[in-house]
């Protein structure tokens, strides 16, 4: 089982491309053990940070005499402490996220899998910590962050016993996890954000106020990009919405609006409250989408 | 068609199309249908799709009925086009789509439209008509001018554009003395319609107004036929392109005598023998007829007249007797009293008079005491001894040598005698002489040389009825009269004491006629072989006895019958000369000019006294002809200039119109046009104001409709581009990366 689902999750092949990639932090994070990110506790560090007037019982290895030589002086040198990123996977695990298209070569879910399968290898294999929250309309399962490589086989295996079986309901969720997460890290959410924009980032934002970092990788079909139907369709929806009759080509360009104007909206929420937004299509190759996004943080 | 004509109508001219209007509730049906046919699918994004549900609702709702309207309106704009809808409107309104109209106005030209009903003649209420018509009518219509009639004429051709240049020619058009040919006037129609549509491509519109009295006689043939099947052939094929209007000038029940034959008893008049001279009236209105008077005039003088009671459609015969002083040519008529058509109350016979007629015997072997060929005959002939009152006939006797050295002109008619062979000289002046009018008897005898005869007279010049084909002996007793059908033997039929039919023939040349011959036998041997055979060559006639003129082959000279017999062939043989110069109008008139005239003008005088050149011609250039016999009357022919010959003629009318018996609606219907579609009218509103009302621009609808149609077309393709119905899926794709 476990070997089957590394294959089935994580492709050598996008392991490799993404081989000199490193998933880190852009603002302090506070770690439990000396690693590369910077942390907000200062301490015995290698990177100086500032100096505080001496104390009698100080460390005299720490005296700064270059600034003894100027001002007659004693100060000691403070570093800032590097420590481990603490990374939380929110995988979207709701029934929308079933939905694959012909043009897709998956499901969003299984894209999704394979998107935090990988981001969790990434993190494990530069030493961080990674935890795992799978959700729907509340949380679903939640495993702790660990830094040991073998809990990567823990969280592959949470991500295929999940089954969409419930709607979404992010805000919810992110305001509940935005409590509970402890230290602060990265969150990265992995859904297709079918939801209300305004309540969906407002959630986000309690990340942002806990001082995490946040990333949003949206999951899109293409169809749900391009809306190519040509006939005319009943449409069913998969979170148990009213189904609608339509003919899809008077309705191309009034459902693009909405769409367009949805992600819009979360793009300049994410703006505002400096979230990473990526699109992430089901119909492109997860390597060249996330290489990208890596390179540039 | 009558009664008030509205300012503005509107018809269809295929109405049964409209049935396929019900093909326009196709778009309603397809969108119907189509939303009950769907996929189904599963879908994420429902937040988006149903936002753009509510959004759109009105509008999509808007989009959809305007496309079906559009759709709908479409289907049918194209199904009233086909139907071809048109208005028509008064001159003085405008009629949308009103195109520019190509009238045909054909004139009953036939002699039954000089019936005076009124005040006037038919034929100029008919003429009035047609001007009204075309004062009536848009300008720019164009106009074309045909008078029927037998032949008929065009007198505008291509379309004339202005109405006074219209009039015009109008105007001048006369009516003819001769009947109508419906079937030759529609071809004429035919010519000018295609002629017009070549000409004159911007008169889209044709309409055919036939001005008439429907005489039946006229319209469906003197036998009651109408030339049906060329005739209603036409009229089927004109309608398909034109509307046809039948303007009935003609009212049921009028009255009508006329003259309608007029002849003398014996085929030719001498001065010792005078003449009986028959009158044939006829009366074909439905009333009697009482104290009607008749004239009889020769050479313009009355020297005669009766007053007759003519029953309702019965002929009566008054025969007058003349003895003529002077020889030469007399013109006789009859003249009845003055009716309403006057026409045919006149009758004309041209009759040459003779001082005695010159008949020339070829004795093919001369002899004494009665052993010549020509004895018999010579005594036949003239059997008063020249002196008495029967010695109308001068017989000369020559030999057989002596043919082409007689001015054969001279004779009414030639006998030949026993003549053993006749020359190719011989037979091209007998050929001449034949066709120019004369009479030739031929009796055989046992120097003929058939192979001779056959060469000669049946194949270089064809004036025997049939080959010689050997001497036969005849073995059956009695001679077959043939039921006296011929007027050569009608004479015997009840004088069984004159011995026709018992006249002993020993032997006879025995002649075989062609299977198509024409010649017809007078009197036969009881084995069916002709003994007395006879046909018209030219103008002329041929006589064929297949025995002896003497008693060498036949006791016939010596029977009683023998005189008569004679007398009645040599009557047959000269008539053709005396028909000749009369003739029915429309028939062309003709004759050989004397040798002393050749190549000298000639000209005719027509009966109004306007002169006509005439045209001359034939192998030795002496062969006149005149056809343009139209007006009733004498027609003089003047030969030659300074010495100038005049030759008359007698034109009169074909008397089968006289009968004004004219044809109803239904009957032009069922009879003449069964399956033609025209208009028929009896009257053509005036009443003081303009005809305008009547006569109207007839403005097709169609194009109009298909332009409106295509405009849709377009606009429901812009539409449906507009409203996102036609997008494709590829169209969208390249819009997609901005969403990132």
């Amino acid at each position: 089982m476990g070997v089957e689902n590394y294959q089935k999750y994580l492709d050598p092949k996008v392991l490799a491309r993404l081989e000199g990639f490193r998933l880190g932090a852009r603002r302090s994070v506070e770690g439990y053990v000396s690693g590369v990110h910077h942390s907000s506790d200062r301490g015995l560090s290698i990177e100086f940070a500032e100096h505080r007037e001496y104390a009698p019982g100080d460390d005299l290895r720490y005296l700064d005499w270059k600034v003894f030589g100027r001002t007659d002086k004693y100060y000691l040198k403070q570093f800032e402490e590097e420590t481990n990123l603490v990374c939380y996977v929110l995988l979207d695990v709701s029934r929308s996220m079933q939905y694959r298209s012909p043009a897709a070569p998956e499901s969003k879910l299984d894209y999704a899998r394979r998107l935090a399968a990988t981001l969790a290898y990434l993190v494990l294999r530069q030493q961080d910590s990674v935890s795992l929250i799978t959700f729907d309309e509340a949380v679903a399962t939640r495993l702790a962050p660990s830094g040991n490589p073998s809990h990567l086989k823990q969280l592959l295996q949470v991500m295929d016993e999940a089954s969409p079986a419930r709607k979404t309901a992010t805000a919810a969720v992110f305001h509940e996890l935005a409590e509970r997460f402890k230290r602060r890290g990265v969150v990265v959410v992995v859904s297709d954000l079918l939801d209300d924009a305004e309540a969906m980032l407002g959630g986000l934002a309690h990340f942002r106020h806990r001082r995490h970092e946040v990333i949003l990788l949206h999951v899109l079909d293409p169809a749900e990009v391009e809306f190519p139907f040509d006939e005319t369709t009943l449409f069913l929806g998969l979170e148990r919405e009213a189904s609608v009759l339509v003919d899809p080509r008077a309705l191309r360009k009034a459902y693009l609006q909405q769409f367009e104007s949805f992600v819009h909206r979360v793009q300049q929420g994410c703006r505002e409250h400096q979230m990473d937004y990526v699109a992430m299509r089901t119909d492109r190759p997860l390597d060249v989408a996330l290489s990208s996004f890596l390179g540039r943080r | 068609m009558t009664g008030p004509t509205p300012l503005l109508a509107f018809g269809w001219t295929s109405l049964p199309m409209l049935g396929w209007l019900a093909v326009a509730a196709a778009p309603v049906v397809i969108h119907l249908l189509s939303r009950r046919r769907y996929r189904r699918r599963d879908w994420a994004a429902m937040q988006f799709l149903a936002a753009a549900l509510r959004e759109s609702r009105r509008r999509l709702r808007i989009e959809n009925l305007l496309l079906l309207l559009v759709r709908t309106l479409i289907i049918v704009l194209v199904v009233l086009a086909v139907a071809d809808p048109y208005v028509e409107s008064s001159g003085l309104l405008f009629a949308p789509g009103g195109v520019r109209t190509h009238r045909v106005l054909v004139l009953d030209g036939s002699y039954s439209m000089g019936y005076i009903g009124g005040q006037r003649s038919r034929f100029d209420e008919a003429k009035e008509l047609a001007a009204r018509i075309v004062r009536a009518s848009p300008q720019g219509d164009g106009f074309s001018l045909v008078v029927m009639g037998r032949p008929p004429r065009v007198l505008v051709d291509v379309a004339a554009l202005a109405p006074a240049e219209f009039l015009r020619e109008l105007e001048a058009a006369r009516r003819t003395d001769g009947t109508a040919d419906l079937a030759a006037t529609l071809a004429k129609v035919d010519s000018v319609l295609r002629g017009t549509r070549r000409e004159r491509p911007g008169l889209e519109q044709q309409e055919i107004y036939f001005l008439t009295d429907l005489c039946r006689v006229g319209w469906m043939g003197p036998r009651g036929d109408a030339v049906v099947g060329e005739a209603r052939r036409r009229a089927k094929d004109l309608a398909r392109r034109a509307r046809i209007v039948v303007v009935d000038l003609g009212r049921p029940g009028a009255d009508n005598s006329a003259v309608t034959r007029l002849a003398t008893a014996d085929s030719y008049v001498t001065l010792a023998g005078g003449a009986e001279i028959e009158v044939t009236l006829h009366n074909f209105g439905p009333r009697v007829r009482k104290g009607q008077t008749v004239e009889l005039l020769v050479d313009a003088r009355r020297v005669a007249r009766r007053t007759v009671d003519l029953s309702s459609g019965k002929s009566r015969v008054v025969r007058f007797a003349y003895r003529f002083d002077v020889p030469g040519e007399h013109v006789v008529e009859a003249r009845l009293a003055v009716d309403r058509l006057a026409v045919d109350n006149r009758r004309w016979l041209v009759l040459p008079v003779r001082r005695a007629l010159d008949v020339l015997c070829v004795d093919g072997r001369p002899g004494g005491n009665f052993s010549g060929a020509t004895a018999y005959l010579n005594v036949a002939l003239a059997p008063g001894d020249g002196e008495s009152s029967m010695a109308s006939v001068c017989p000369r006797v020559v030999p057989e040598s002596a043919l082409v050295e007689v001015d054969l002109s001279r004779y009414a008619c030639v006998f030949l005698c026993d003549v053993a062979q006749v020359t190719a000289t011989e037979a091209r002046v007998l050929g001449e002489y034949v066709r120019g009018g004369g009479g030739l008897v031929v009796f055989l005898g046992r120097r003929v040389m058939a192979e001779r005869y056959n060469r000669e007279l049946v194949e270089r010049e064809p004036l025997l009825p049939g080959f010689l084909q050997g001497v036969v002996e005849n073995t059956q007793p009695g001679l077959d009269p043939l039921g006296y059908a011929h007027p050569i033997v009608e004479p015997f039929r009840g004088r069984e004491q004159a011995g026709l039919v018992t006249t002993p023939v020993e032997r006879y040349v025995k002649v075989v006629l062609p299977v198509d011959s024409k010649a017809r036998v007078a009197l036969a041997t009881r084995g069916g072989d002709p003994l007395i055979v006879e046909q018209s060559v030219g103008r002329g006639r041929v006589v064929l006895v297949t025995t002896s003129a003497d008693t060498s082959w036949t006791a016939m000279p010596l029977w009683p019958s023998y005189v008569p017999i004679v007398q009645e062939i040599v009557a047959w043989a000269v008539a053709g000369g005396i028909v000749q110069h009369n003739v029915l109008v429309g028939e062309p008139l003709a004759g050989s000019l004397p040798a002393s005239a050749a190549g000298e003008a000639t000209h005719v005088v027509l009966p109004d006294g306007h002169e006509e050149v005439v045209a001359v011609g034939g192998p030795r250039g002496r062969a006149w002809r005149f056809d343009a016999t139209g007006p009733s009357g004498i027609y003089t022919i003047r030969l030659g200039g300074a010495a100038a010959d005049e030759s008359r003629f007698a034109v009169n009318v074909d008397t089968v119109e006289s009968n004004l018996e004219k044809l109803t609606e239904e009957q032009l219907c069922a009879e003449v046009w069964p399956g033609v579609s025209f208009d028929y009218r009896t009257t053509w509103e005036a009443s003081g104001r303009r005809a305008s009302a009547t006569i109207g621009r007839r403005g097709g609808l169609a194009r109009w409709l298909l332009w409106v149609a295509l405009g849709l077309l377009v606009a429901e393709t812009f539409l449906g581009r507009r409203f996102g119905h036609y997008e494709t899926a590829e169209e969208n794709y390249g819009a997609t990366d901005a969403h990132r």
